[in-house]
């Protein structure tokens, strides 16, 4: 899942910089941005289509409910390990330009058999349609990562990840607005779930204008590359074995634990949150839903402001242990009060994102460069795994022993976070505390280094703030540095989306609301 | 609160610990009582007082009276018949209290409110003549419990009203949910109306308990209910709120009736958090003993003003729910009892989890701040002979 890094020491002369043709220009970079957001957006918008449309789903085609949930974990099921061996594939055997083709042409085809399934109705096809659309779905976030980390390290990558993060939830939203009066129109030509099916093929087109973007970036990328000289490093790099997972040291997989143990207390929470807020608070369900979405607002505008905080003050594991105690109290004043659960939900969303951003590049740290794309593949994968399989647990424990149980089930995790955490603090203490020093700390630890990597980035060095920042985070250790801030927010912006179709499956109802 | 709900816990496991010994007795003094007749007189003797229960089917309301006398006080019953004519203690109570589903009230929601207020047109139809015939029945020294089920009198009306009556004397979760706290003191009721026709003219139809409860208080005096939010809906899953009427004495000096529920009900036999809907409570409204009752029967000797006789209404439903009809069935339970109503406590569980979650890591973070520290220390004064070559 890792982009292709350019050594930096054979870039050629700038041709025309100030031409916005240039690829180093900030005009064509944005053009890019733009066939980016793009190249997502048909997989959003196809995604949540069953949502927009959960009554005609009804009615036309006479699926039940657990049916319907079924058109979206046979979704989910299969990136538990997907998302991981795309990732993989990419890095070892196709590259970000074919991959990104690959996995659009099969996410529009499983959006053209999905259609297809409902337009004669056949159960089976829809499962199989769903199911290659998530194949494709997912995997070609990673490529779009990977993209977006090749055209942005360096310079807007934390405002492009933010950026990317926004316009899934706009594809979604765009969605819900649009399906109904589509349906509405192409029922004036066709009847029963054959109205369904046309809209669902309707629906697909956005995958192939998708499609296209792809195509077209692919090209602008090929063409940058040869412009800027750009060098795949992978032939030189020795290639890695899945089997060489079992060398990852332990503070990995503490790690992973709160990975895992972390999130399971963050996202179950919000899935089933708006009942919590309705029940415990007496809230009205739109203002439940105000409540619940909290988090996401708070980490979307959050994430890149702490990311910066942590780059210039380095320290991660003191930052991780203080948002786990933090999001410890917030779900103790949910539990235990009567408090507004603004409170508790704003500090969770706050400690969540200084979390996120804390976290994952501590993986950098640790796993070396060769491994990296299949270190954030194992976390995203046992994360994705608790979540797939805790949101289902978590809704039995409500019902059966009630919210205070689920709160405490979520303390539990998060104390077992807290124990993990704790453990990698004293590890890595008694390791001299790599994990946990300042930037300039670690500087004076391995001045030796030479800096020459930094300065050298993919494209040009246009004198951008976040230069700076990038620069500053771990002077000293060059080539982790250069792994350390892409698949951070790779990751984190992927799990986002993974978690947030989660949520689209558990609630069809805010679905509805964002339909209002 | 927290602290002190748990206080009140603590004073209370001692206050009601002491359970009672319980004698129930059928239709007790009656010789020509048959299946159709159903009066159970449960005398339960505590260290100090003696409660007396009677549960009375025979007049077609379901009646529920509590007499609280001095120990050793005993009731007699005469009867003509197969009805109750006359109650006799063989000493003046001390305190009663009575509860009886007197009508049973069909309202059309218009307005899709779920609960009935007086704008809704409403019929209401008087149990007087309702046949109950006993199902399931425990009387022994360890519990009391009948299952009656009530046939209308009216050809019209068909379906059944199901009531269970439990008590059982020791203080615990019940087993159904919303799994309320009986006591020693304090009996367990489920009401459930199944297959009850709606009103052709009602296209909106629910149906509402009305209740008259009575005590021994000043007849000037009001009962009073509040709503409780405890944070654990350990019990009652999605449900925070505690609903308790109690009478003037027990809002007084916690020696009164009350009675306790939580305001849902289910739309389904088995009961689920997915079958679960909303109970609602109405205003209390100054009223009479219904006439022809075993209530008029058992407190005709009582003085006026000092009898409190009101009533209220117990609706059940959501908005959107689909009415009555969509299910038709709805059960709601509640619990009535003499002395201080039961507060629910966290589990062991609860408080397990957070004793371990909290310490476990507290100690972790102890020591592991002690060992670096210890580290640190050795570093920075190494032994003199070890730094001596550098």
């Amino acid at each position: 899942m890792e982009a292709p890094e350019t050594s930096g020491s054979n870039r050629p002369t700038m041709l025309q910089p100030t031409s916005w043709c240039h690829p180093a220009n900030r005009v064509h970079r944005f053009f890019a941005l733009l066939l980016m957001c793009f190249l997502c957006f048909g997989s959003y918008f196809c995604y949540d289509t069953p949502g927009a449309l959960a009554d005609n789903f009804k009615d036309d085609s006479h699926l039940n409910t657990s049916q319907f949930a079924l058109l979206y974990s046979i979704y989910s099921w299969p990136n538990v390990v997907l998302c991981f061996i795309g990732g993989y594939l990419v890095d070892r055997y196709f590259g970000v330009r074919l991959g990104t083709v690959i996995y659009m042409t099969i996410v529009f085809i499983g959006a053209v058999i999905f259609a297809f399934g409902v337009y004669i109705n056949a159960f089976w096809l829809m499962i199989l349609g769903r199911f290659v659309f998530g194949i494709g779905g997912e995997s070609l976030q990673v490529v779009v990562n990977n993209y977006v980390v090749l055209w942005f390290k360096g310079k807007e990558l934390n405002m492009v990840f933010g950026l990317q993060l926004s316009f899934s939830r706009f594809g979604s939203t765009v969605n819900f607005w649009v399906m109904e009066p589509v349906y509405r129109w192409v029922s004036t030509y066709y009847g029963g779930y054959e109205r369904l099916g046309v809209t669902l093929f309707l629906a697909s087109l956005t995958c192939f204008v998708s499609l296209i973007c792809g195509v077209i970036l692919g090209w602008m990328d090929y063409r940058a590359e040869k412009i800027l000289g750009r060098q795949d490093e992978q032939s030189n790099s020795e290639p890695f074995h899945l089997t060489d997972i079992r060398h990852f040291k332990s503070v990995f997989w503490l790690l992973s634990v709160i990975c895992v143990a972390y999130y399971l207390a963050i996202f179950p929470f919000i899935a089933l949150g708006k009942l919590f807020f309705e029940r415990k608070f007496d809230f009205l369900p739109q203002e439940a839903n105000n409540v619940n979405s909290m988090v996401y607002l708070l980490s979307a505008a959050l994430s890149p402001f702490f990311g910066i905080l942590i780059d210039k003050t380095g320290r991660n594991m003191t930052w991780v242990i203080i948002s786990i105690v933090t999001t410890i109290g917030a779900h103790f004043m949910l539990a235990f009060t009567f408090f507004n659960p603004y409170i508790g939900v704003i500090s969770l969303g706050i400690s969540y994102s200084l979390l996120a951003s804390g976290l994952w590049p501590l993986v950098a740290l640790i796993v070396p460069e060769n491994q990296l794309g299949t270190a954030y593949g194992i976390c995203q994968a046992v994360q994705n795994m608790g979540l797939a399989t805790v949101i289902i647990f978590a809704g039995m424990i409500v019902d059966k022993y009630g919210y205070l149980m689920l709160e405490m089930f979520f303390l539990g995790c998060l104390f077992v976070s807290l124990i993990a955490a704790v453990l990698i603090y004293i590890i890595d203490s008694a390791n001299n505390g790599v994990l946990n020093m300042s930037p300039s700390m670690r500087e004076s630890t391995k001045s030796t280094v030479t800096r020459t990597d930094e300065t050298a980035h993919l494209l040009d060095n246009e004198d951008f703030t976040d230069q700076e920042e990038t620069d500053s985070r771990r002077p000293s250790d060059a080539t982790q540095d250069h792994m350390s801030i892409n698949p951070r927010d790779t990751a984190q912006a992927q799990s986002d989306r993974i978690r947030s179709r989660y949520l689209a499956q558990i609630l069809p109802n805010s679905n509805n609301s964002e339909r209002e | 609160m927290h602290l002190q709900t748990l206080l009140i816990v603590f004073v209370l496991s001692f206050a009601c610990g002491q359970d009672r010994r319980i004698i129930p007795k059928l239709n007790p003094g009656c010789d020509n009582c048959g299946k159709s007749t159903t009066l159970l007189y449960i005398r339960a003797d505590g260290s100090q007082d003696t409660v007396h229960q009677l549960w009375d089917f025979t007049r077609g309301m379901p009646t529920i009276i509590y007499v609280i006398s001095k120990l050793n006080t005993s009731l007699t019953i005469n009867w003509r018949f197969n009805e109750p004519m006359e109650f006799k203690l063989s000493e003046k109570p001390l305190y009663s209290f009575a509860v009886s589903i007197d009508k049973l009230t069909e309202y059309n929601d218009i307005e899709n409110n779920g609960y009935i207020d007086n704008r809704c047109p409403q019929r209401a139809l008087s149990l007087r003549d309702m046949e109950w015939t006993r199902g399931n029945t425990v009387l022994d020294n360890t519990e009391a419990m009948v299952h009656m089920r009530g046939k209308f009198g009216e050809e019209n009306q068909h379906g059944v009203i199901d009531m269970k009556l439990d008590l059982l004397p020791f203080k615990d979760y019940a087993v159904d949910l919303p799994h309320l706290i009986h006591t020693a003191n304090s009996t367990l009721v489920d009401v459930s109306l199944v297959n009850l026709t709606s009103s052709p003219d009602y296209n909106a139809s629910r149906f509402a308990l009305h209740f008259t409860i009575v005590s021994t208080d000043a007849n000037n005096e009001n009962m009073s209910y509040s709503m409780r939010k405890s944070l654990d809906d350990e019990h009652t899953p999605g449900v925070f709120e505690i609903f308790e009427i109690r009478t003037p004495k027990s809002s007084r000096s916690d020696d009164g009736g009350f009675i306790q529920f939580r305001p849902v009900s289910y739309t389904e036999q088995e009961r689920s958090v997915s079958s679960s809907t909303n109970a609602y409570i109405s205003n209390f409204t100054w009223t009479t003993i219904p006439k022809t009752s075993t209530l008029r029967m058992f407190y005709e000797e009582f003085e006026k003003a000092n009898l409190l006789v009101q009533d209220m209404f117990i609706s059940f439903g959501l908005p959107g729910d689909g009415f009555y009809r969509q299910h038709n069935y709805t059960s709601w339970s509640f619990t009535i009892g003499y002395g201080i109503p039961p507060v629910e406590s966290f589990s062991l569980f609860v408080i397990i989890i957070i004793s371990i979650g909290l310490g476990v890591p507290i100690l972790l973070a102890l020591s592991g701040i002690t060992f670096v520290i210890v580290r640190r220390c050795k570093q920075r004064n190494p032994p003199t002979r070890f730094t001596d070559d550098e």
